[in-house]
């Protein structure tokens, strides 16, 4: 597959003034997020004691067990005015019903928001651990296929096209039914049991750890050519041997350009970690499927997870954006042209 | 370690429902099709837009993108499904598929490829040197036909690559439609091995299609490589 | 009555001030040559005729018709331009870049387009070489392909922004060899160049701009041999030199 062009920006580019706005909500998203994550956490709670509000926390419940902040009667009700106004309106009154259902909306989203915040947890571990585990194979995976004798350089590819030629879902599936693989490691014992979760869990990150490994892979090797040969040629004549010199010359150059594809990679996995819901895994899409099927309101609870996911991205995106330009070697690379 | 023996029983009723699985396959490549198609309508003047067009629009048409590229593909098809007033349009016999959770599919995963195509055309258009508008202003043709004429057609091309990129993703994707129960391939893999009795069959169901997924993908990327060098300018760009 | 006139133009970009008040006047069958240090505003002025740049103050007029009244389109379709990175279309052969114009903007049928734009090809030596596309053709022929297209629009006058400028010294004979010819057949020609060699065989009038201001203007051989400021022989000197 010679589609391997670098593909367009993870979600792409936002004005100015959005931008602002995308960073203040991002800072209450993710304080309210790690607030509501926080579990045994006894300076918190007595934080929130000293606070006057002993209740906040509550770090010793679990987090889908605990009450939403705020009351939603306050909503509700507007939103239940709003649509009384509209019965009396006439034809109008579909305008009033419209200005109601953003109310109606909240009401139901903050009575969802523990649950929602406890799969938002596993959504966010299931794509850092998959990440970092996937980076750990996709360094030597593209090493091997940019440096490697004929047959490493194959099985290298060979692993790329069909993890990439095939749909994570269909992985994933494989991974779950086909194998049986929760089976064995639900036989380690302590997995489930206290803070450890369940074996689908692990299931899934072995899943999104290939899938992943496959496309950081493609990234780094795209990043890895993209460092100048002579590069290399420099290493080895002041006498570093091949290995050392892709290792302390070739990589920092390397991974550093392929941070715009790791960002694309992070987004990805954030989305697509939703998948992991049809294996069982209660994460945030698993949560959302709940509720809908509890309260029988489908459309109002996609739509709040659609837009929690958007938050999670945009950060994601624009705190990858910050990095970039951290990391960056002054007048070099592609962080600059961008 | 039982489940994972490959038993030729299992490939023999893997074998015996290939009708079963090719109409899935159909149904598969038909979404793509029509998922793409519906993407590079809505990619290709979103892409144009976003270069060319007055501000307003364009915020309108980034911030639509924006949030159609940042929401998980499973999520964007049960709103459209669930939330759209779609009516119940029956089931297409040939295919034995309900139109309405096609539909809905198409246009999730349409609206989303289209959001990323524009940015493929986009950037597309966005490396086409300047000196072709102005060459093309200087003998006198509007910047309509200077678009039309000089620019859009360079940069089809141009996006090839990107566009090659989108059929592989769309086609992997089509598998999410698996969430509103679709009758495609991997839903039909799943109603069978869930046959009663047919529980061992799981991974030889599965590899099955994987490997259609795979040969599909395979196939037309090598296709599209072809069309991309058999439509390539002459002595590559300028 | 004079085909171009131009009248105390002024440019800026932004807070730099590029033209500050430039006029001058030229005939049909002039061939009118501008020179200037780099940054002294000879491709702005240049630009500024067939308005792909609009100008901040003062007038041109072609044909006694202020440019700025007129629509753009039919503007350029009267004042040819020739660029110095050809800018010739990437996705067409050199007849294709001839034809686009004479088809679209023109409304020729294509078969009388493509003789026409055959014909014009011929004329620069290039009829051999019609269906390559640029990336297949060298600097020198690109640049031929680029006055051919602007060549078979029929223009009342081409302007020439440094044509040869970007060619390998090698190449830059047969495009002044295509400009000669053409100086010759009677073509109104505004060039900004610095072939020298050129400006004095050919040109009818010579410009020495700098700094946005026309120092001198006259008959080249005023200019290079008696000019009346010392500027302008400083920087014909200069170049006389070095060429």
């Amino acid at each position: 597959m010679s589609a391997d062009q670098t593909q367009p920006a993870a979600v792409g580019d936002l004005p100015g003034r959005r931008r602002v706005a995308v960073v203040t909500v991002g800072v209450v998203f993710w304080t309210w997020l790690s607030l509501r994550w926080a579990y045994h956490n006894t300076v918190l709670d007595a934080v929130a004691t000293a606070l006057g509000v002993p209740d906040l926390i509550r770090s010793e419940t679990a987090v889908l067990a605990r009450e939403p902040w705020l009351p939603t009667a306050p909503f509700a009700n507007a939103a239940e005015t709003l649509t009384a106004v509209g019965a009396d309106l006439g034809p109008l009154g579909l305008v009033a019903e419209w200005l109601a259902w953003p109310f109606e909306l909240t009401a139901f989203a903050i009575e969802g928001g523990p649950a929602m915040a406890a799969g938002a947890f596993i959504t966010v571990y299931l794509t850092l651990a998959s990440m970092v585990l996937g980076l750990a194979i996709a360094v030597p995976l593209s090493v091997a296929r940019v440096y490697g004798g004929w047959l490493v350089r194959h099985i290298s590819l060979a692993y790329t096209e069909l993890v990439r030629g095939t749909p994570l879902l269909a992985q994933l599936f494989l991974l779950y039914y086909g194998l049986p693989l929760a089976e064995e490691i639900e036989g380690l014992g302590f997995v489930g049991e206290g803070a450890v979760p369940r074996a689908a869990v692990f299931v899934a990150i072995v899943g999104f750890t290939i899938n992943s490994s496959a496309y950081q892979a493609e990234y780094i090797r795209g990043a890895l050519q993209s460092v100048d040969s002579g590069q290399l040629v420099a290493a080895r004549s002041i006498g570093l041997s091949k290995a050392a010199g892709i290792r302390h010359v070739v990589l920092p150059q390397g991974l550093r350009y392929a941070i715009p594809g790791w960002t694309n990679e992070f987004v990805y996995l954030i989305k697509y970690s939703s998948l992991a819901a049809f294996i069982t895994v209660p994460e945030l899409f698993r949560q959302a499927r709940i509720i809908a099927s509890d309260s029988f309101r489908v459309t109002d609870t996609y739509v709040v997870v659609a837009v929690l996911y958007l938050a999670l991205v945009l950060t994601t995106a624009l705190a990858m954006d910050r990095l970039e330009s951290a990391v960056a070697v002054p007048g070099l690379g592609p962080a600059d042209e961008r | 370690m039982a489940g994972i023996v490959l038993q030729s029983s299992d490939w023999l009723f893997v074998a015996s429902n290939a009708d079963f699985l090719l109409l899935g396959t159909i149904v598969t490549v038909l979404l793509t099709i029509t998922s793409l198609s519906l993407g590079f309508l809505a990619g290709f003047p979103m892409g144009a837009i976003e270069v060319y067009g007055p501000d307003s629009l364009r915020s309108v048409v980034g911030t639509v993108g924006v949030v159609f590229r940042g929401t998980p593909i499973v999520v964007l098809v049960v709103v459209l499904y669930f939330g759209l007033p779609i009516p119940q349009l029956g089931t297409v016999p040939a295919l034995d598929i309900q139109v309405t959770p096609f539909l809905a599919a198409t246009l999730a995963l349409g609206l989303r490829s289209g959001a990323y195509q524009s940015q493929v055309f986009r950037g597309a258009i966005q490396s086409i040197s300047e000196g072709q508008m102005e060459g093309a202003r200087s003998i006198g043709m509007s910047k309509l036909q200077a678009i039309r004429h000089v620019i859009f057609p360079q940069a089809i091309r141009r996006s090839i690559p990107g566009f090659q990129n989108e059929f592989t993703i769309v086609l992997k994707d089509t598998s999410v439609a698996f969430a509103i129960g679709l009758a495609e391939l991997l839903t039909r893999a799943e109603n069978l091995y869930l046959q009663p009795g047919r529980g061992t069959a799981v991974m030889e169901v599965i590899l099955t299609i994987t490997a259609i997924y795979f040969v599909l993908t395979v196939a037309t990327n090598r296709t599209l490589d072809r069309l991309h060098d058999r439509y390539a300018i002459p002595g590559g760009n300028e | 009555m004079s085909l171009l006139r131009l009248e105390d133009v002024e440019k800026s970009y932004g807070t730099e001030e590029v033209l500050h008040g430039v006029g001058f006047e030229m005939d049909t069958r002039d061939v009118d040559v501008i020179v200037g240090p780099s940054g002294s505003g000879k491709s702005t002025l240049l630009r500024c005729v067939n308005r792909l740049t609009e100008i901040d103050g003062g007038s041109i007029f072609l044909d006694d018709e202020d440019v700025h009244a007129m629509d753009e389109n039919d503007l350029r379709r009267r004042v040819g331009m020739v660029f110095q990175d050809f800018n010739l279309f990437a996705h067409r052969t050199a007849v294709g870049n001839v034809t686009l114009g004479l088809t679209e903007v023109l409304d020729l049928p294509s078969g009388e387009a493509h003789d026409r734009a055959m014909e014009y090809l011929d004329r620069v030596g290039l009829a051999e070489q019609a269906d390559s596309y640029p990336a297949e053709l060298s600097g020198g022929q690109k640049q031929r392909v680029g006055i051919a297209r602007s060549l078979a629009m029929d223009p009342e006058l081409i302007l020439f922004d440094e044509p040869t400028s970007a060619l390998d010294p090698e190449l830059i004979g047969e495009v002044l060899g295509v400009m000669n010819d053409l100086a010759d057949e009677g073509m109104t020609m505004l060039c900004v160049t610095h072939e020298m060699g050129f400006a004095r065989s050919a040109a009818t009038t010579l410009t020495f701009l700098d700094d946005g201001r026309i120092v001198e203007r006259g008959p080249p051989e005023q200019l290079f041999d008696d000019p009346e400021h010392d500027r302008t022989r400083e920087f014909l000197g200069d170049l006389t030199e070095i060429h």
